[in-house]
Parts: structure tokens; sequence; C-alpha cells
């Protein structure tokens, strides 16, 4: 591809790279493998990018990694980028016991690295704030590099900034969509880390700006309040904010912009959106009535309603849409 | 006769969740004892409970991001069996093919990014076929490395476009799936698969197509296909048989020899109404036991759960449906002589007692070799005979996994085929307060179960016994050794800073566990010399 050649010759230096995990379930990783334009393989090949260690992909192993971390921390190799995936653990009783990797607290190991590295980079859900290990009654004392949920703070605490004077790049997501995580990526490899914009959350703006919903090719039946009545076939028609909780017009993402797996995204194949982006994913801490069911006041009006409208305006402006929904609103458009 | 006996402890083998340190005493080259210890506590069974019904949905597949489609389907039938619901032949059909999708893709991700680069160390630099290994296999840069990472994101193309993502979509719920595919996702799906089949199982894995790949029953009839064409030879295939028989991988991992394959992907019409009983009959890929020189029926009732060599208070052996999950210190459980976070699931085999079993893609096709299948059953003497003619090996565990992307492509291809888009896709369950429920599938790597209790419309107690469960786990309170402890048994180790060999085994079970090993002086208890990293 031709814009691959260009961007390389615009890299001027190897950028190291360290990926450590910590409470994770590799679903990062493994989104990040997906990857295209860069692919995985593109990334080391022409954006420079030297993968000092990745803890699924390295040959290394064993005393060979212990002597590549020494070489980092002595200052001998310098570190780029860190990438953390998964919470840092620190039960029981704050020790990091529960997480262990070379004889040592993981959590002592992402805390010395992030002090080493130009930039820290934390790659979905867990990292960013906790995710699902954090949830009630969080038996491993999870927590995120920058914030627990959604208090700022997390392992590294609130005024932690990077070498380079940046403070956590957070990419939620459970899991991060692999675009989302080469391209900053590449864009901090190629000397763009200034054009990185952070929102209030940390979360780079220009993925985090829009909502699920944009894109979303139901918003039409949103639109006029036709409701996905049940799943399966029932999901030929209609929206599924109404009875199924789904939460994309609540969460901040680009998953109907930028398309998973080249080919579609959770609400278009007729899942809800759970917000996995959103530092309180998982909602309401699954509490018994709460998964793909719509939370709702007085029997009929959802509890939470579009950023920026409140539940009165909306049940009124709802009312109104559906009595003038035209008849197509109606029908079945995901047909066989 | 002096002894050169010492302990190694390897860290970082596995390549997944979480860490599995590896402990071993070496004598005179030979790895005489060994210990697996997974180093992290997740508690995700803490979490769940209390929590919503369905909430296993949505936590479960987080356990494992390389399997969360199979955790997805263990868990949407556990549901299934604890509600008593019913399930359209479409629904079980789109389960299926999502859970075979995600299987089709870890095989050439996990032998590329996983295994075989482990297969260019400089141990085997003196082999003839060293050179072209390293061109196809080394990371990042080998020419298949590539094209083999690449492809794998191809099939999960597939569970896109019937989940919406992968990793991680809950698209598969009770009484059916969330979507309701049109004709254009099916003709997108079939495409996809050809790709995969064009462009890397027949070209690059086989050097022949799928079906004569297929027509191999035995040992001998796998070295006559080797013989038989220079593109078998020459396959990626052909080059790991040929590889792994010099450098010594037929050799040596051999485990405990016992299996265990819960089954997976299920006949459409004979579990539309799911019960935990009715389970084996309508399995396509059998479930059963083999215990070395006989096959036993599975009973999900004889599973136990020993955890007295792990950190849980307490010890002893139960049924994941009284599981124990109350965690301790690692620092108080090691001077109880605990050692591991992983508890030791067995099987109270009749007559015998509670046995360690292997699980894994081995194990599925060692079970696809029992007498007695029915029309609908995958019937596959193959490695059956490969384990009785030269034993079980790395080598054979890997040719096993390999062995599976031309099995599943076919079962794809049919499934596809089999979709009626004018027929349900879900039959909305009745969600009742109480329940109990079983769900498993098989895993790419094994087998994979959880038990769920529901009552006053809330879970009351949740367990998951994942493969790499069964493989890493410890030494039960009868000292009996998990298979992964047994398969470091007898392991010839050229070079104790780095002993590449035991991350050869530990890689060819795929553990959900990036693991480490420590290499130590047994009479002075010092640690022994580090290394310089060594980059190809």
């Amino acid at each position: 591809m031709w814009f691959s050649k260009l961007a390389h010759l615009e890299v001027e230096k190897v950028a190291n790279l360290l990926w450590i995990h910590g409470g994770a379930c590799n679903g990062n990783t493994q989104s990040f493998l997906n990857a295209e334009e860069p692919t995985v393989v593109d990334l080391v090949s022409d954006f420079g990018i030297n993968i000092l260690y990745h803890h699924s992909l390295a040959m290394e192993f064993g005393d060979q990694v212990r002597h590549l971390f020494d070489q980092i921390l002595s200052d001998e190799i310098p570190l780029d980028i860190l990438v953390v995936e998964g919470t840092v653990i620190q039960g029981p009783n704050g020790t990091g016991h529960y997480d262990m990797l070379m004889d040592r607290p993981k959590k002592e190991w992402i805390w010395n690295f992030a002090h080493k590295a130009q930039y820290v980079v934390a790659v979905g859900d867990c990292a960013c704030w906790g995710g699902i290990p954090a949830t009630k009654p969080n038996p491993t004392e999870s927590i995120g590099l920058q914030y627990l949920k959604g208090e700022r703070g997390g392992f590294l605490g609130s005024d932690f900034r990077s070498k380079a004077g940046l403070p956590v790049i957070n990419i939620p997501g459970c899991p991060a969509h692999p675009d989302w995580v080469t391209q900053i990526l590449v864009a901090v490899a190629t000397g763009r880390a200034e054009d990185v914009l952070l929102d209030e959350l940390q979360r780079p703006q220009t993925f985090f700006k829009t909502f699920t919903q944009t894109g979303c090719t139901r918003v039409q039946y949103f639109e006029w309040k036709e409701p996905v009545e049940e799943f399966g076939q029932g999901t030929r028609k209609g929206c599924l904010f109404y009875e199924q909780g789904c939460r994309g017009p609540m969460t901040h993402s680009p998953c109907n912009r930028i398309l998973w797996n080249r080919q579609s995204s959770k609400t278009r194949a007729g899942m809800p959106c759970i917000g996995c982006t959103e530092p309180q994913f998982p909602f309401f801490d699954l509490a018994p009535g709460t998964v793909f069911k719509t939370q709702k006041v007085l029997g009929s009006i959802p509890k939470e309603v579009p950023q920026g409208s409140d539940p009165l305006s909306y049940s009124v402006h709802a009312a109104m849409a559906r009595a003038v929904a035209p008849k197509w609103a109606k029908e079945d458009m995901f047909v066989p | 006769m002096t002894s050169n006996k010492m302990e190694l402890k390897v860290h970082s083998l596995g390549r997944v969740e979480g860490d599995l340190d590896v402990r071993v005493a070496v004598e005179d080259g030979v790895v005489v004892d060994a210990w697996t210890e997974a180093t992290m506590f997740r508690g995700f069974e803490l979490i769940l409970k209390g929590k919503d019904p369905q909430a296993g949905l949505i936590v479960t597949p987080r356990i494992c991001g390389i399997c969360g489609g199979s955790h997805l389907t263990k868990s949407v039938y556990a549901l299934d069996t604890a509600w008593s619901t019913e399930v359209p032949p479409n629904a079980t059909l789109i389960r299926n093919l999502a859970q075979a999708a995600e299987t089709i893709q870890s095989i050439p991700r996990w032998f590329y990014a996983l295994f075989a680069i482990g297969l260019t160390h400089q141990n085997y630099a003196s082999s003839k076929m060293y050179d072209e290994v390293v061109r196809r296999w080394a990371p990042f840069e080998g020419e298949h490395y590539e094209i083999g990472v690449v492809v794998s994101a191809k099939p999960v193309e597939i569970y896109a476009i019937f989940g919406g993502q992968w990793p991680h979509s809950s698209f598969m719920v009770p009484g059916g799936v969330v979507s309701a595919p049109t004709l254009s996702d099916i003709t997108r799906s079939i495409s996809i698969l050809e790709y995969y089949r064009e462009t890397w199982l027949e070209k690059i894995l086989l050097g022949c197509s799928v079906e004569r790949w297929l027509e191999n029953k035995t040992w001998s009839d796998v070295l006559e296909w080797l013989d038989e064409k220079p593109e078998h030879r020459d396959s990626d295939l052909g080059l790991f048989i040929r590889y792994s028989m010099e450098i010594g991988l037929d050799k040596y991992g051999a485990g405990p020899g016992r299996y265990l394959a819960m089954g997976n992907f299920f006949h459409p019409q004979k579990y539309r109404y799911p019960t935990i009983e009715g389970r084996n009959a309508a399995l396509i890929a059998r479930a059963g036991v083999y215990d070395g020189k006989d096959y036993h029926d599975f009973d999900q009732a004889r599973v136990r759960e020993d955890h007295t060599n792990s950190f849980y208070r307490g010890g002893g052996s139960f049924h994941p449906f009284e599981g124990v999950t109350d965690p301790i210190d690692p620092a108080d459980g090691k001077k109880e002589g605990k050692y591991t976070w992983a508890k030791a699931p067995r099987y109270d085999l009749p007559g015998v007692g509670e046995i360690p079993l292997e699980v894994g893609p081995l194990a599925r096709q060692v079970i696809a070799g029992r007498p007695g299948a029915e029309e609908w059953q995958d019937d596959d003497p193959l490695f059956l005979n490969i384990i009785k003619e030269i034993g079980p090996s790395v080598m054979v565990r890997v040719l096993a996994r390999l062995h599976e992307a031309a099995k599943y492509y076919l079962r794809m291809k049919e499934w596809l085929n089999q979709i009626d888009l004018n027929e349900k896709f879900y039959v909305k369950p009745q969600e009742l307060p109480e329940g109990r429920g079983f769900g498993a599938t098989e895993a790419a790597r094994g087998s994979l179960a959880d038990w769920i209790q529901i009552k006053d419309g809330k879970i009351e107690n949740y367990q998951v016994v994942t493969p790499t469960a069964w493989n890493i786990g410890p030494r039960d309170r009868h000292g009996q050794r998990g298979p992964i402890e047994t398969a470091m048994i007898g392991t010839p180790v050229k070079n104790p800073e780095d002993p590449v060999e035991l991350a050869h085994i530990a890689q060819s079970y795929d553990s959900c566990l990036v693991c480490t090993v420590h290499a130590y002086d047994v009479k002075t208890h010092k640690e022994l010399a580090k290394y310089e990293v060594i980059k190809i």
C-alpha cells in the first residue's frame, strides 16, 4: 500500500515497545492480531516499531525475559512505548501476590516500566478502568492504570505523566478494536503523538467523540421509536434501545464507523451495545434484571436517554415520533 | 555414580492470560520431576455470584480472549439447560459455525505466532531443514508467519457476520441467537471460508486437498501421504512432520496418555430441547473418556476439582456444583505446601477413582476413534492409531491440532448450507427464577464447562472448569501429577539455562498462561547464570 511506503520514509528511529499484561484475558492481543492497514507484521516492518517483548508473541521466555527487563530498568535499552493489557492486580490486601511474574508482584513491574516509558498506553477496559475483574466484589483488588471505573487516580495516580509528558493514553473497549490500537501506535511511532488529542477520560478523541449509534443501520428505527420486539427473527427490524438495553446512544465508540472484522458491529447484528468503552462497564454491576433489558421508569420510559436529553423531554419527543412514523418503520427491512 | 541433578524453574512458558511457572528437577540432563504453578488469581466465579442469571454470557467470555466464543457457547447451554429452553435448529447451526470459526482462526494463529517460532531456536541450527524453517516461521519475518497471522483474521469475519464482532460478542442467548442473517450474510460467509481454504489450508498447510488429507486413517497412511508428492512433503505440515522427527519432538512430551473430551457441535434437531442428560447423544464431535486402554462414556456428575495444592482455603475434592472458591494469600499457601492458583480437575472413573486426564485436540481426536459412532457423528480412527503406533508426543499433539483445520472447514461448509433463512433463530425462553444447568464444549485447547445454579432469580453458584485447569493443574491430594507435569518428565534438556524443550511442551498444550522457567542447581539452590537474549 502506497502510504506505508511513504510513512516508512518518515520513520527516523526505531520505537521500542514493551507489551505487558496484568489481569487480562488476552482479548486485546487477539483483537490486535486482527489488524489490517497496518497488520501487526506491517507495524514491525514498515513503521519502525521494535517489539522488545510481548507476553504472547515473543520468542523469549524465562531468564531471557528477566534479562531484557533488567536492561530496560537500567536504561541500557530505552523504552519508548509501554502497552499494558489487563488490570493491575493489587490483592490480597495490597500485596499484589495474586499476580506474580518472575517471583515479583506484576504491579511492581508495571510501576517500574511506566516510570521508564516515553508513552504509556492502556489497551482495553481492564487496563483503562479495571473492567470486568474490578466488578463488585472485585476479588482481586483490580484497578486500571489511571482510573478505577470512572474515578481518576488508578494505580499510577492522577498526576502521573510519562517521560514525554502525557498521562496514560486510554484505548478502552472489551476488547479494543484493532484499528484503535494500531493507529495510535503508528501515530506515536511516526512522531504524531502531539496530534493524539485526548478527551476528558484520556481517550483519543478521533475514535471516541462519536457514539456507537453513529452509523448504526438501525438508527432509522431509533428515529421513529420502533422497538425490536424479540431477538432472532425479531431483529429484522427495529431498534434495540427500547427493550433490549442497548447502550448505543450513550456510549462513545466508532463501532459503526469503523466496523469490526471488516464486516459488522454488535448492533448491526442484533446484539445490544453493552457500553464496553465506558468506565462503568459492565453496567449496573450486572445486577439481576439488568442484562439485555432496558431499565425503565413508569414501566415504559427508558431510565437513561441519549446524552444531553432528559427523560421527560425525550418521552414527549418519542411519543410524537412514534405517532407519525412512516409505515415502513413497522416492516422488516433486513430480510432474507 | 555421581548425580548431576539440578532443579529448574521456568517462567513464561505459556502465552496467554496469567502466567505459568514450571519448576522441574533435572538429573543427568533429563527431567525427573515437575510442578506447574499458575501465578495469577482471577476470581471470575466470585464476581458472578449474586448477579443476573445471564451475566455469565458477558463475563465468562472474558476469561479467555482466544476462546471467548467457546466460553459463550458453554455459558449459553448452561442457561438453556437451567431454563429448559427450546433452541431452533438454525440457532444451533449458527452457534456451531461461530465456535468452529473461532477454532479454525486459532489454528494458524497459534501455530505461527505462538508455537512454531520456537522451532527456529538455535539449538536446531544443525538441521538441514533449519534454514527453510527460519525462512517460513521466524517471528514477524517468516514468510508463512505473516501469511498465517493475516489469514487467521479471516474466519472470525464469519463470526462477526453472525455476532457483530470477534473477540467478545454475547450474541448467543438462551433460546437461540440474537441475529437473523440474510442471504448475503450466508454467501459472504461461504466466500470467506473458501478464501481460508484456498489461501492457507490447502495451499500452505496441506499441499493437497482437504479431502485427500482426510483420507489418511493410520500413521502409515500419513507417511505414505508424505512421500506421495513433493507438494505434500514441502507443505508446512510436511515440513513440520519431517523436522519434528529429526529434532526429536516425537520423542518427548507424552503426558498421561489418558484423555477426556466433553464434545462439541450439536446436531440441530437432536438438541432442540437441551438437557444435561440428553447431551452426549446429540453431539457431532463426541464426548468420552479414554483410559489408555478402554473407552468410557462421559458423565458430568463424575467431574471433580481437587484444591488441596491450590491457593484456596482447605483441601479436598468436590463436584463443581459444590465448588469452593475461597482464595488465600499464596505466601501463606506455600507454607502449607500449596503451589498454584489452578485447581486439579479430576474424573472419577468407575472402578478406578479420581484420575487426571489430558484435554485438547489430541484428546478429541482420540475420542473420535471410538467405535460405535452414529451416522451424524465424527468417526476418525487416525489419532488412536497414531498414539498406538508411535505414542503421544509434542509432535502428535501439534499434528492433531493442525488436522482439525481440515475437519472443521468441511463441517462449516455443511452447516452454512443447512441454514434455512425463513425459519426461526430464537424462541423466547421463560426466565425461571430457579434452576441448575450444565453447559460444555471443546475450545481450541480443550474441554470447557460451566455449572450454574440459579436461586431467587440470581446466580447462586457458578463454576467454570477450563482446559488449562485440566492440563496445567497441580498434583491432587493423592499425589497424582497433572498432565503437563507428567508430560515434562523424561524430557531431555540440552541447555538448562535455555530449556526450550520445556517451552515446546507447554506450547503444544497451548496453555492459557504465559509460562516462565527458572533454572536452579539443586545442591546449592543458587540460580544458574543469566544469559543474553538471543535474537534470531
